[in-house]
Formats: structure tokens, C-alpha cells, sequence
């Protein structure tokens, strides 16, 4: 009979014959994610500087007064104007498998499922797959020599496979390097190689789209690093709630806006004037996707889009306006009663992450796998 | 209907592959061997958490745009090999068979609400829809039988197709049937055009292993008494080319009995029809039958009140007339006077012992020659009073008075005779010199309720002796049929369901229950089943179901049909009907021609 995930047993065998283990309840359990996760990652990719001071430039030209800081931007639809094709999304399933204790260090040991899949969304608006690619990680602390041992972490990395990947929790990234928690830290390092999967699917699957084409990315434009692709913009749902904005300065004063202010006054089918983030490497805007009376407080129902702008220099207001008219232009249908976050969530983005999810391994596979060596007599005693 | 489709998975989750296909690839030719030229995979099986696959039903989703409909028959390459007709091992993989029963739209929609919103919260002139929602068809599917025996349920994913006409004989036990006792019932018709003839097995429609066909559905679709003149046409030319032993055509030891209930329908069935259009032609020409009129037939027509003339909508050419005298009925007294309320039984003993006094001339009757001679005078009557003879009193007496004369004179449509005419014939007799190859068509569209009866019992009471117990008053000196077809519509009106029991009901439980082993086939119809007697529906090889009211289907006589397959009565179209069969392993819908014969009535 296949066995679908026969790499993995030999990986924890090697890690019970080596060091102790104090297994999880059941052999592993799921991590469940912060509900807030993705806000705080896009706090973070935000910029220590942006979030101390708030965001400073326009990133549209002509620069909006600031008594003009919301444009209309009706819905253009896909029979008008087919502008999204590409719909990437990526996911994450992270297992607590235990606690390793190796001498006097102790460490988690956390495994992990990253996918990440595009979706073509073709002339008569049904989806197809365009790319799909799923890994399996075994995080494991090792760089900062706190964690695994040297020859036991040499004997893991040589039990890789194309899909099956040993990570160093302890080599820095933006996401994870900020965490203290060990359990936290593996956590943000798994988020980190899912945005790194999906931006290398990005990247590869790029030279097929035709040029009119966009590509539509769940979250933010930074995964860790930059995405520089153009015709690619990224469409967050969930995102940092507390940086300010500066939409007059000089002679005549300063005024500033949070961003409750900002999308308080942001009607249905609207779009807010950009800004530049991260050094004006990214602009950035809001759009209404529903209108405020539909949904449950003022803030849902906007999604926070950014596009790459490598050159530093800002995008046309024409470009912003068409971005957000075809984006409004996507409100149908909706997954609504599916996923709790439907009043900012695009549909072929929904049924991305769905192609991900269905392609990971079930508990009961995965589980099933994960057998620790009985221990020694005595061994933790 | 989708042409191609573009193959997506990049990994496969059983051997952790990973692959790019990106190039689109007909989807006909998925699941195809090299080289293998088979029909165009429609749709793969699906089987998940809450609605698995078993050994009796499996579930596939349907490519876009893709039609099926109910009924349809599909198959799909299983496990192990298939057998030969000799039921050996061979090298070809076993297939699956299924019905469909219904289809079903699915969407990730959870609820209407969903629905709703994505339609910008319910603005119904909101038509630009940017991504439609993911759905599917899905159909359910019947297990009809896999070709190696193999019932594990059906693997998830495995590509399903329409069955081809081999695939449809195997999957419907037809292939197994012998040659010559497979009698064209009709055309089974699937959403992809393709066609196959029906084939039910002779040895359950006349015996010996099963017998008697059903049909029922509600009227003004002429279906009912077209189908079954239909099968008795093919039945009879069937025989036709079919030889026995001696070199001899089976049709000559067949013999057929119509009753005629309704107008004119049945008195012309010898005689030609107009000329059947393309489409008509090639419904006959694909069963293998020539559309033409029935053959050797004899028409019986009742007596009227006008002197020389049948109680008839129309005088078929050649008709003969028939009669009842006194002598002619005395046997079957208890016929006529089946449906009067007798609690305490003692009509019943009265109109058994004047039976018995008359068939066995009996003293007290001597005198009683004719119908007025039993009214009005001795032994039941005396100075014109009632008065008790034997045991009977005259309350009961005067019952039976009361009753017989209400139905053979203030009543009656002619039927009735003290002395029959020279050409007004004795129906038990003519019934009894029945020949194989003859069909009789009994008029009865005219006559009363009892007289209808007394003749529906007479006939089959005639029919059932003249099998059981070759009687020694029948004349002529050539064999008695072997099989005996009886034809009779309004069923319900003899055999209701919820009798307690009658003389006529019992004639015909009798010919459900013992006719098979006897030679004598009972075809019968009504608009309800539920209407029938459940001995006798239950004893039908063969049950035909043609439109039938959503009231009706919920009744419990429909047990035997898939909830999902009730559904398609209430829609069937003229000239469609389901069949089940004893030998099908589930029911299949089939389409059938019109008659041959002529059908217009006079002045139309």
C-alpha cells in the first residue's frame, strides 16, 4: 500500500533515538492560529518608522488635496473589463509534535503544511488551477545553538525531499524574529515560508500572463521581501488597524487621521487616496467593498490594497481608480457564511485557499505517521 | 457540452510527485488506456465524508455542462475482472453498471443567505457576477450489477461514462436471457442519443418462471391499452419466427382474449392503421417488428334491445354476436350477483342452491326455462308472492327477486334473453373452441356494471377451466393453447383492493396466483395501482407504470420504486413509460410505437 508520507517516520524516529522527547497529548495537535495573526504581520511588515510616525507621502499623482481624500470608484465588472485573471493565496497547518530535550537544551518541535496556489479565473469567470505546490516543514531551532545538535540537525537535513523540508527556526526573518514565545517563533517561521512559496510560484508563473493581465495576491505586497512584479497588487482583508495618516503638512498645519477616522468616512464603492509605505517601495490604499449599513461596524468590508512601486515613484490616480473599480467589481458572490471574514474576502481567493486546504494531508494521514521510539528505561528519569 | 478540459493538479497527494501539466487534454480521453477507444468519460465518481459510495449506490459529479437525466445507465471500470456468459474470469477489467435516479446541483453555498448577500445583498437587477460560484452536478446512481460479480463500493475519482448497448443488455440481465425468450418491450433512450431495445424474458411473461403484465398510470395519455396491444404484437410476432421442436412457429400455440371496455378502441384491431411516420417506422424497425395490424381475429358483441343488432359503438366486419339465456347463466349466478351486500350470507346459500337446482335440473325447476320463468314462478314465486322454498326465506327470496330483476330487465342493455336468437352465440362456448394463433376481441363497452362483470368472469372462469381441466364439451379437435393472453382494462373495477372477496375477484386471484403454471396470462391495466388487489398486482412479473399523480405515488404500493425514481412518474410524456421487470435489476424508462391498427372512430 502507498504510504503518502513515508519520509516523515524515519525523521522522528531519528529525533527519538537521538534526544528525549516529551510527546504531545495524542502525538500532535494543532496550533490554531491568533485570530489577529495577519493584522499583526502586516503591523510588522509595515516598518518600525511608518508605525511610529505614521504614513507621510501621497503615492498618486496628481497628489490629492486633503480635503480629497476619497474618490468614487463604481464597480467595473468582468464582462466590462476582465482586469484580475491570477488569484494567489497560500496556507498554513501547523502540528505541536512536542518538546525535544537534548542535554540541558529543550526546544519545540513543530511540523508544518505551507501551500500555495493560483487560480485562473478564465473568460466565462469559472476557475481553474494554474499552479499548486505543497511542503512539509520540520522547524527546529539550530543557527543560534540553543537548539538541536549539530549531528542530529546534519542527519535530519539529509532526510529532505522536495517536499519535505527541515527549517531553522532560528535563522531571522522579519516575521519571526520579533517573537520571543519558542511556539510563537516556529509559528511566525512556518508564515514566513508559506509567503516565500507563494511568492516564488508568483514569480515563476509570472512569464505566462498576457499583458493586460493582474495578479491579485491575498495579503500584502511584502512577504518578507519584496514583490516587484508588476500588473501584481496585493488585497489584504485583515490589516494593521493603528497606524495615522498625514494628509496636510507645511506652513498651514498639520493634519492627521487615524485609520478608524479615514475608513469611517469611506462610502461604498470608494477608494482612499494612496500613500507610500515601506520607504515608498509599496503605495497603498482602501476600498469599500460593502457598504457600511450592510455590515456590522464601519471598518469591515474595506480591504486594504497594495501595489509594488520599486521605482519609488507614485502611480497614476487613473490606475488606482481602475484597480479599485474592478476590485469593487469582484463583491459577487461572496463566502459568506464559509469564512467569517466574507465582507473583505474575494471569492477566488476563498476558493484558492480551499484547492490548498484540500490538497493537505488530513489529521488522520498525518497523525498516523508521526509514531514516537518507546523510551528507554530511565531516560528522563 | 465540455469538449476538453485542462488538467490542474500539480501534486499528487498519493505519491508526492510533483508535476506540471498545464496543457489541456480532451476529456474523453481521460481515464483511457493508450489507444483504447471507449465513450466520453461525463463525470468521475465522488464519494465523501457524509455521502459515501456503497455496494448499492454510488455518487459522480458531472463535467460542465454536461446533460444525464433520469434513468440514464452509466458505467465505470471496477475492480477484478469481468466474466464471460459462462461465468469464467477474463481478461477485461469488471464494469460497474448504475441507474441514475436523480440529479442534484451543489454549490459551497451554506445556506440562502449566502446567496442573497452575493447577489449585493439581495439587489435582484444585480446581474454582473464577477466569479460565479463553485457548483457541480451531481448524480446519484443505483448499483445495476458489475459484469464480475463485484459489489465493493465504487473508488472515489474513477471516470464515469454512458453504457454502451452491450453494457446496458449486461447491466439489465438481458444478455443472459436465451435468444428466443426475448420479447422487444420497447426502447431505452439516454441523454447521449444512444438507444437499446428492452428485452423482457418470455419465460416471465407467460410462464413458467414468472407471468402477467401491469400497467398503470392515469388516463388521456393513451398509454395503457396502447402498450399492452404493443406486447401483445410483439409477442405474437415474436412467436412468429420462433420454432418448437417439431419446426411448428410458437404464435399457433398462443392464443389471445381482448375485452374491449372503452368505445370503439379495440373492434378494428385487424385492420390497418395509417401509414406510421419515419419516426414511428424506425421505433419498429429498431425492435426487429413490422407495425401491422393483429391478425385472426374474432370479434364477440353483445345482444342489444334492438332486434339484430350488437350493443356495440361500432361492428367491426365479421362480428358475432352473444347472449344470455337462462340455461347459459345458471352456473354463474353467482357472478352477476356478486357486489350485493349479503352480511349474513344467506344470499349467497340462496343463489347456490337455484344454481345447483338448474344446472342439475332439479325437480322444483323444472319448469324454469328462461329469466321470467325464475322471477315469476315456481319455486321462488307461487299466485304472485314470494314464499319460502327449502330453507330460504322470502325476505331473501324477495332480495334475490329484487336484484336479478333490476339487472336482467328494468336494467339491463339487452344482454339478457330467455331464448337466444339462431346467430346470438353462448360466450363460455365460443371462448372454449379458442385455437393458438386466434385473438377474441369481447365487446363490454356497452353493458351495465354486473353485466360487465358476470361476463369478465365468465370469460376468465371459461379460459381457466378449459386450461385446468380440459373439458370435455369443447368441440373442436385441435389442441388447446398452450398460453392463453387475457387482456382486460379497468382492472380495479373486478379486483379492487380492500375486497373481502367476491366470485369474480376470486376468478381473478385465482388466474394472478395459479394462471402461470396453468398457461393463462393475465394483462391487465388501471389508472391506479393502489386500486388493485395486492394479490393480484404482487403476482406481476411485470409492472408498467406510465404518468402517475404525486398523491397516488405516496400511496405504499409504490414501495418498490426508489424515492427519487417516484419523482419521474409525475413527468413522464406520452408514450414513455418504466418498466420493472423480474429479471432487471432496476426499473428503466422506455419509449414504445403507436399501434398499427386503426384507431379513428366512426364520424371522426
Amino acid at each position: 500500500m502507498n504510504r503518502p508520507l513515508e519520509f516523515l517516520g524515519p525523521a522522528i524516529e531519528l529525533i527519538g533515538r537521538n534526544a528525549s522527547v516529551l510527546p504531545a497529548t495524542g502525538g500532535a495537535f494543532e496550533e490554531m492560529a491568533k485570530p489577529d495573526v495577519e493584522e499583526a504581520d502586516d503591523r510588522f511588515f509595515g516598518g518600525a518608522k511608518e508605525a511610529k510616525e505614521g504614513f507621510q507621502d501621497f503615492a498618486e499623482f496628481p497628489a490629492p488635496g486633503w480635503r480629497e481624500l476619497y474618490r468614487p470608484t463604481p464597480p467595473v465588472f468582468r464582462s466590462k473589463k476582465h482586469v484580475f485573471r491570477y488569484f494567489c493565496d497560500g496556507s498554513i497547518k501547523t502540528y505541536f509534535l512536542g518538546t525535544i530535550i537534548e542535554g540541558d537544551r529543550s526546544y519545540p518541535l513543530e511540523l508544518t503544511q505551507i501551500g500555495s496556489a493560483i487560480v485562473h479565473r478564465k473568460d466565462d469567470g469559472s476557475l481553474e488551477v494554474a499552479k499548486l505546490e505543497r511542503q512539509l516543514l520540520l522547524l527546529v531551532p539550530y543557527k543560534d545553538g540553543r537548539g538541536v545538535s549539530e549531528s542530529l540537525y546534519n542527519d535530519l537535513k539529509r532526510m529532505q525531499t522536495p517536499v519535505f523540508r527541515i527549517v531553522d527556526v532560528a535563522v531571522p526573518d522579519p516575521l519571526s524574529e520579533r517573537r520571543q514565545d519558542p511556539r510563537d517563533k516556529s509559528g511566525a517561521k512556518a508564515r514566513f515560508e508559506m509567503h516565500m512559496l507563494e511568492k516564488r510560484l508568483i514569480e515563476e508563473f509570472a512569464p505566462n500572463r498576457k499583458p493586460d493581465e493582474w495578479t491579485i495576491i491575498d495579503g500584502g505586497v511584502r512577504r518578507g521581501e519584496f514583490i516587484e512584479l508588476s500588473r501584481t497588487v496585493g488585497v489584504a482583508k485583515s490589516f494593521d488597524r493603528t497606524p495615522t495618516f498625514t494628509v496636510r503638512k507645511g506652513y498651514r498645519g498639520t493634519i492627521r487621521k487615524d485609520i478608524s477616522a479615514l475608513l469611517a468616512g469611506l462610502e461604498y464603492g470608494c477608494r482612499t487616496a494612496a500613500f507610500f509605505a515601506h520607504g515608498g517601495k509599496v503605495a497603498f490604499w482602501y476600498v469599500r467593498l460593502r457598504p457600511q449599513g450592510k455590515v456590522d461596524y464601519p471598518l469591515m468590508g474595506v480591504v486594504k490594497v497594495e501595489v509594488p512601486t520599486p521605482d519609488e515613484k507614485p502611480i497614476s490616480t487613473e490606475l488606482a481608480d481602475n484597480l479599485s473599480s474592478a476590485l469593487v467589481g469582484e463583491r459577487n458572490v461572496t463566502p459568506h457564511g464559509l469564512d467569517k471574514r466574507w465582507h473583505a474576502h474575494l471569492y477566488p481567493i476563498f476558493q484558492a485557499e480551499r484547492v490548498i486546504k484540500a490538497n493537505f494531508f488530513t489529521e488522520t494521514v498525518l497523525f498516523a505517521s508521526i509514531r514516537w521510539p518507546k523510551p528507554k528505561q530511565g531516560l528522563l528519569s | 457540452m465540455a469538449q476538453t478540459k485542462t488538467r490542474t493538479v500539480i501534486m499528487n497527494a498519493e505519491s508526492n510527485q510533483t508535476e506540471q501539466i498545464g496543457v489541456s487534454v480532451p476529456a474523453n480521453e481521460i481515464g483511457n488506456m493508450p489507444g483504447q477507444v471507449t465513450a466520453p468519460v461525463i463525470g468521475k465518481t465522488s464519494a465523501t465524508e457524509r455521502d459515501a459510495n456503497s455496494s448499492d449506490k454510488f455518487n459522480f459529479w458531472l463535467a460542465p455542462g454536461q446533460i444525464v437525466n433520469p434513468f440514464d445507465i452509466v458505467e465505470d471500470e471496477h475492480l477484478g475482472k469481468a466474466f464471460d456468459k459462462d461465468g469464467k474470469p477474463t481478461d477485461r477489467p469488471s464494469k460497474t453498471y448504475g441507474l441514475v435516479t436523480t440529479i442534484e446541483h451543489r454549490t459551497d453555498s451554506p445556506n440562502h443567505l449566502a446567496n442573497y448577500v452575493s447577489s449585493n445583498f439581495g439587489d435582484v437587477s444585480e446581474t454582473e457576477i464577477n466569479t460565479p460560484r463553485i457548483g457541480t452536478n451531481v448524480a446519484k446512481v443505483n448499483v445495476l450489477s458489475n459484469s464480475g460479480e463485484i459489489y465493493m463500493p465504487l473508488q472515489n475519482d474513477r471516470p464515469v461514462r454512458f453504457a454502451s448497448a452491450e453494457g446496458i443488455a449486461e447491466a439489465l440481465g438481458i444478455d443472459a436471457m436465451a435468444e428466443r425468450n426475448r420479447i422487444p418491450a420497447g426502447l431505452i433512450k439516454m441523454s447521449n442519443g444512444a438507444s437499446t431495445v428492452a428485452f423482457l424474458d418470455q419465460e416471465f411473461i407467460l410462464g413458467p418462471e414468472g407471468a402477467h403484465i401491469n400497467i398503470s398510470g392515469i388516463s388521456g395519455l393513451a398509454t395503457k391499452t396502447s402498450y399492452a396491444m404493443f406486447m401483445l404484437q410483439s409477442i405474437l410476432q415474436k412467436a412468429e419466427r420462433t420454432r418448437d421442436d417439431e419446426g411448428k412457429p410458437l404464435s399457433e400455440k398462443i392464443a389471445v382474449i381482448i375485452l374491449n371496455v372503452k368505445q370503439g378502441d379495440l373492434l378494428q384491431i385487424d385492420q390497418p392503421g395509417a401509414q406510421p411516420s419515419v419516426d414511428q417506422m424506425e421505433l419498429w424497425e429498431a425492435m426487429g417488428l413490422e407495425p401491422r395490424p393483429f391478425r385472426n381475429v374474432r370479434y364477440l358483441l353483445p345482444r342489444s334491445n334492438n332486434p339484430g343488432m350488437p350493443n356495440s359503438f361500432l361492428q367491426p366486419v365479421g362480428y358475432q354476436t352473444y347472449a344470455y339465456a337462462l340455461q347459459d347463466t345458471a352456473d354463474k349466478l353467482d357472478l352477476l350477483l356478486s357486489d350485493v351486500m349479503d352480511q349474513s350470507g344467506a344470499m349467497d346459500a340462496l343463489v347456490g342452491d337455484i344454481m345447483q337446482g338448474i344446472v342439475n335440473r332439479e325437480a322444483s325447476f323444472r319448469n324454469t326455462a328462461s329469466w321470467d320463468n325464475l322471477l315469476n314462478g315456481e319455486p321462488l314465486v307461487k299466485n304472485g308472492q314470494t314464499q319460502k322454498w327449502g330453507d330460504h326465506y322470502p325476505s331473501t327470496i324477495g332480495k334475490f327477486r329484487r336484484h336479478m330483476r333490476r339487472i336482467v330487465r328494468t336494467r339491463s342493455t339487452g344482454l339478457f334473453t330467455n331464448a337466444r336468437a339462431r346467430n346470438e352465440m353462448n360466450l363460455a362456448e365460443q371462448i372454449r373452441e379458442i385455437e393458438g394463433g386466434q385473438t377474441y376481441v369481447v365487446d363490454i363497452a356497452r353493458l351495465g356494471e354486473e353485466e360487465q362483470k358476470l361476463v369478465f368472469g365468465d370469460v376468465l372462469r371459461t379460459v381457466y377451466e378449459l386450461k385446468a381441466e380440459d373439458p370435455e364439451n369443447r368441440v373442436t379437435r385441435k389442441p388447446i393453447p398452450e398460453k392463453v393472453i387475457f387482456f382486460v382494462d379497468e382492472l380495479n373495477k373486478y379486483a379492487p383492493s380492500g375486497s373481502k372477496g367476491s366470485p369474480v375477484l376470486q376468478q381473478v386471484l385465482d388466474i394472478a396466483e395459479r394462471g402461470r403454471s396453468l398457461g393463462v396470462v393475465l394483462f391487465s391495466a388501471q389508472q391506479f395501482l393502489s386500486a388493485v388487489h395486492p394479490r393480484v398486482t404482487g403476482n406481476c412479473a411485470t409492472k408498467i407504470l406510465g404518468r402517475t399523480g404525486s398523491s397516488e405515488i405516496s400511496t405504499p404500493d409504490y414501495r418498490f420504486l426508489d424515492d427519487d425514481l417516484k419523482m419521474n412518474l409525475t413527468r413522464l410524456g406520452k408514450g414513455e413509460l418504466i418498466v420493472t421487470h423480474a429479471v432487471y435489476r432496476q426499473p428503466v424508462k422506455i419509449i414504445f410505437p403507436r399501434p398499427a391498427y386503426q384507431q379513428r372512430q366512426p364520424g371522426t
